[in-house]
């Protein structure tokens, strides 16, 4: 009885995995899992709009991006690429140069954006300007009787063992670049930078790698303050309703503006475009600021739709605290290799 | 291996032993060759190059590889602490296994036994992987061992095992537990009670039985099991990730990078190949032992 | 000194138990991040129901694993009859080739794999993680069943050889029937080594193309959700009752 048992279901299976394969107009986007490409409800609005479906691959880091490019051409619709990348990508010939023409909302982008040198290369637009924001560190309110105004909160004594940090050779340069006064695209003392990071030793709880991780982290206390990006710190107060705070420090905080690209030998390149248009377009990321927590959009019109109060335009909107944005820029290919290779001795220093 | 010589003899067609043998092995060792040692081959040839020559790349021989581990201590430290870790969590293996498996295949008779014994097994059918990803709930700050620890003694505190190099341990003796008793109890279960009878009749005592008697008669399935479980711990990269935080940076995790981020093939073949230099030495040193054992 | 012992195995038990148990208390609970006290829910279930990925998946591992269990059963038992039948040159090294799966970390073996397959064209994909999965479950199924095979009297060969039967006929009726429960165990085992496989299917997974455990690390690090808890309980609820049913159908219904 039990074998038949057994078999019907393997049958059963052979013939759902065979019937698996899906519809032709179904679009594959690779991004940060929970980064607005993947809220249901924007997807249901969409397919609802094209008719197309989309299903979501992730990474933990750009790194990890790239690799999987590399490894999977031909695989993927959508990517989005930070676009200090965005260079690197299409020198590598993973990503090929978008037709704006076809992307109605592209002509609503601020201009700087849509026209980031890093985003368009040789006249050819590799890359169309999402949202930005700033990766800076965010406190548990709780923890603090007012927001901290120096950095060097990350080094302080104080919180010992209360720091979270991400496993990103990049970011942890350029964290410790901003303390130093550095700059992070290209910091001229690497030793100094080794030294700082080194000294966070005994502060690191543990390395967060996905907005989730931080989220529990952060609710059972594990975290004091913990280095995060401005859009998701508005999501964990917002969604999560944790007391979470994001702090722009006198030093300055990393600025980034993430762009949305299509790899060479997209599958799917017309649906790619829509939804592409449909992710600057002002109805979606209203909606997702007000609901879930966004950064700052590229597009004006977006930014005009929200509400006097919303974090992206009293903060962001603030000169005073854009002035303190130092932007990413792509990175030489000799300067990211010892910024990997000086991580990785730090984190192998971490382990004594 | 015993082998009959009268099985095949009586067969009497002079050239089939020859053709049998290759229909009979033939299929497994070409599966074997494609899917393993060729890919080995491949491994070893890519950690001598500059770059992998796929994604239109072309990668040109070198031996920059294998200066880039000596020229960077870190990569020995890690590939030690990795070591270190294999010998950790196999020896609490041995520790916390053999007691339960002499327990196991000795004191308890009949129905229990087996009941017991299929309760031991069963975790390892299940996936390894959610079984390290459960303790993360069970270790995490105000989780719930802390909790449990906080009612019976009112303000412990916090015992920050999350995250730590003792986390990493648990969860992976808590992995391979299994693969100890289960050899361990098998060869502690061909050891005739009788043995043990004469021995304790004779007046030996109970720690010269176990020493002298039930030790050497259980080596092969110590061994066996230590050998299985430090040749997988030795390149983790999953647990440390997940339970290790900050402290959880092995060679594993380093090759994984390589691989799956950083695009260095070449660099991940040649620290794969050093890590298994490293093995092959062990099991040479050790090669006494594990000859007296099988 | 017996009740002791009894009581260890307890406490190793309770270790080797806790943790999943919290696992599948979690999987009922309500809260996202794990508040304490638990209110209990039913809806990762239900989310679970509707998460086609996880799913697929799922279907993947049980069809991967139930053909490498048939490849792996097939060729390995082959091979350990040739092993116990013949002597013959090259026998030797032929055994030892056995233990690379074994003894060399799945990390390398899983990086090797992928290199290769990727450099050759061969690919990766579910017909790459059979070639991976067959590989690692051969060798045990050699070693389960030419330990069976040990306990074989070769003298019942003959003696049906000699009351006139085939070779083929004293393989159907002799060979086979005595060396069925160790076949069983075998594709036991290389079924759970290829369910449980987590770094070979890793490294040879595609976008869309994963396993069960692959899905759940990916899951893990790149943004958790509690349906993982809900397919875990599945998963290690499903693998108990099956595990139990083989068991007792193996006992009752098989050997001798």
């Amino acid at each position: 009885m039990n074998r038949y048992l057994t078999a019907a279901s393997a049958a059963l299976a052979i013939f759902a995995f065979t019937a698996a394969p899906s519809a032709a107009d179904t679009i594959r986007v690779l991004n940060w899992q929970g980064y607005g490409t993947d809220e249901d409800w924007s997807l249901e609005m969409f397919e609802e709009k094209t008719g197309h479906k989309v299903e979501h691959e992730y990474f933990n880091s750009e790194q990890e991006m790239l690799t999987k490019l590399r490894t999977n051409p031909g695989t993927y619709d959508v990517v989005l690429i930070n676009s200090a990348f965005t260079p690197q990508a299409a020198k590598e010939g993973l990503i090929v140069p978008i037709d704006t023409a076809k992307i109605p909302n592209a002509a609503d982008l601020t201009p700087e954006m849509r026209n980031n040198p890093n985003l368009v290369i040789d006249g050819k637009t590799y890359g169309v300007a999402w949202v930005w924001g700033a990766t800076s560190f965010a406190i548990n309110t709780e923890k603090f009787d007012k927001a901290p105004e120096t950095i060097e909160v990350l080094w302080s004594g104080d919180f010992a063992d209360k720091v979270g940090w991400r496993d990103d050779a990049v970011e942890a340069v350029q964290m410790a670049a901003i303390a130093l006064g550095q700059d992070i695209n290209n910091p001229s003392d690497l030793d100094a930078i080794r030294e700082k990071l080194h000294a966070l030793k005994p502060q690191i709880r543990t390395f967060w790698t996905s907005e989730n991780d931080w989220n529990q982290y952060m609710s059972s206390g594990e975290f004091d303050v913990a280095v995060y990006w401005s859009g998701s710190a508005s999501r964990s107060a917002n969604n999560f309703g944790l007391p979470v705070e994001f702090v722009v420090p006198k030093e300055g905080a990393i600025g980034w503006l993430d762009g949305l690209s299509v790899p060479k030998d997209a599958p799917n390149t017309d649906a790619a475009y829509e939804f592409i248009n449909w992710m600057i377009d002002p109805e979606f990321y209203v909606k997702w600021d007000t609901d879930v927590g966004a950064p700052a959009s590229a597009n004006a019109k977006a930014m005009a739709g929200l509400p006097e109060d919303a974090f992206n335009r009293t903060v962001l909107g603030n000169s005073a605290v854009t002035s303190k944005l130092k932007f990413m820029g792509p990175i030489e290919d000799d300067m990211r290799e010892k910024m990997l290779e000086l991580w990785q001795e730090t984190k192998t220093f971490y382990q004594k | 291996m015993a082998v009959s010589t009268t099985a095949s003899g009586g067969a009497g067609r002079a050239n089939s032993p020859t053709r049998a043998v290759v229909l009979l092995t033939g299929p497994a060792y070409v599966w074997l060759t494609i899917a393993v040692l060729l890919p080995l081959l491949a491994m070893f040839y890519f950690s001598f190059l500059t770059e992998a020559p796929i994604a239109g790349r072309v990668g040109e021989l070198t031996l920059e590889q294998y200066r880039e581990f000596l020229e960077h201590g870190f990569y020995t430290t890690l590939i030690l602490r990795s070591l270190k870790l294999g010998a950790t969590v196999a020896f609490f293996c041995f520790l916390l296994g053999f007691p339960c498996a002499y327990v196991l295949a000795k004191t308890i008779k009949g129905r229990w036994r087996e009941a017991l014994f299929l309760l031991v097994i069963i975790p390892f059918w299940s996936n390894a992987l959610v079984r390290v990803f459960s303790w993360t709930m069970v270790l995490r700050g105000n989780g719930l061992l802390e909790r449990s620890i906080d009612f019976v003694i009112p303000g412990a505190g916090s015992l920050g095992l999350m995250f730590t190099y003792p986390a990493v341990v648990i969860g992976l003796v808590h992995s391979y537990l299994p693969y100890m008793i289960l050899t361990c109890y098998i060869s502690l279960q061909a050891i005739d009670d009788d043995l043990i009878e004469a021995a304790r009749s004779l007046g030996a005592k109970r720690l010269t039985i176990l020493r002298r008697l039930i030790l050497p008669l259980a080596m092969p399935g110590i061994v066996a099991g230590a050998v299985l479980i430090f040749v997988p711990v030795i390149g983790s990269f999953m647990e440390p990730r997940i339970l290790g935080g900050r402290h959880g940076t092995f060679i594993g995790t380093i090759i994984e990078d390589q691989f799956t981020a950083v695009f260095n093939w070449p660099l991940g073949a040649a620290l794969s190949f050093i890590l298994l230099a490293c093995v092959l030495v062990i099991f040479a040193l050790f090669a006494p032992v594990l000859k007296r054992a099988a | 000194m017996a009740a002791a012992g009894r009581i260890y195995l307890g406490l190793v038990l309770v270790f080797l138990y806790a943790p999943i148990l919290v696992m599948a208390a979690m999987s009922f609970n309500d809260s996202q991040l794990y508040a304490l006290p638990v209110k209990w829910s039913l809806r990762w279930y239900a989310d679970l129901a509707g998460n086609q990925r996880l799913i697929d998946a799922g279907i993947n591992s049980i069809v991967i694993a139930m053909i490498t269990t048939v490849i792996a059963g097939t060729l390995g038992t082959a091979a350990a009859l040739a092993f116990f039948r013949y002597e013959f040159r090259g026998k030797r090294l032929l055994q030892i080739l056995l233990f690379p799966p074994i003894a060399i970390p799945w990390l390398i073996t899983g990086t090797a794999m992928l290199l290769f397959f990727f450099w050759t064209g061969i690919g990766r994909g579910l017909h790459a993680m059979v070639l991976g999965h067959v590989a690692l479950a051969l060798p045990y199924v050699i070693i389960v069943v030419a330990a069976r095979l040990k306990a074989f009297d070769p003298d019942l060969e003959a003696a049906a050889r000699s009351l006139g039967a085939s070779p083929w006929q004293v393989v159907r009726y002799v060979t086979l029937p005595f060396l069925a429960p160790g076949v069983v165990a075998a594709a036991l085992f290389a079924f759970a080594v290829s369910f449980d496989q987590f770094v070979i299917s890793y490294f040879l997974a595609v976008p869309g193309v994963s396993t069960l455990p692959v899905e759940i690390y990916t899951s893990i690090r790149k943004g958790f959700t509690p349906e993982i808890n809900a397919i875990s309980t599945i998963v290690i609820v499903s693998s108990m009752a099956l595990l139990i049913g083989v068991t007792r159908f193996y006992r009752f219904g098989g050997d001798r």
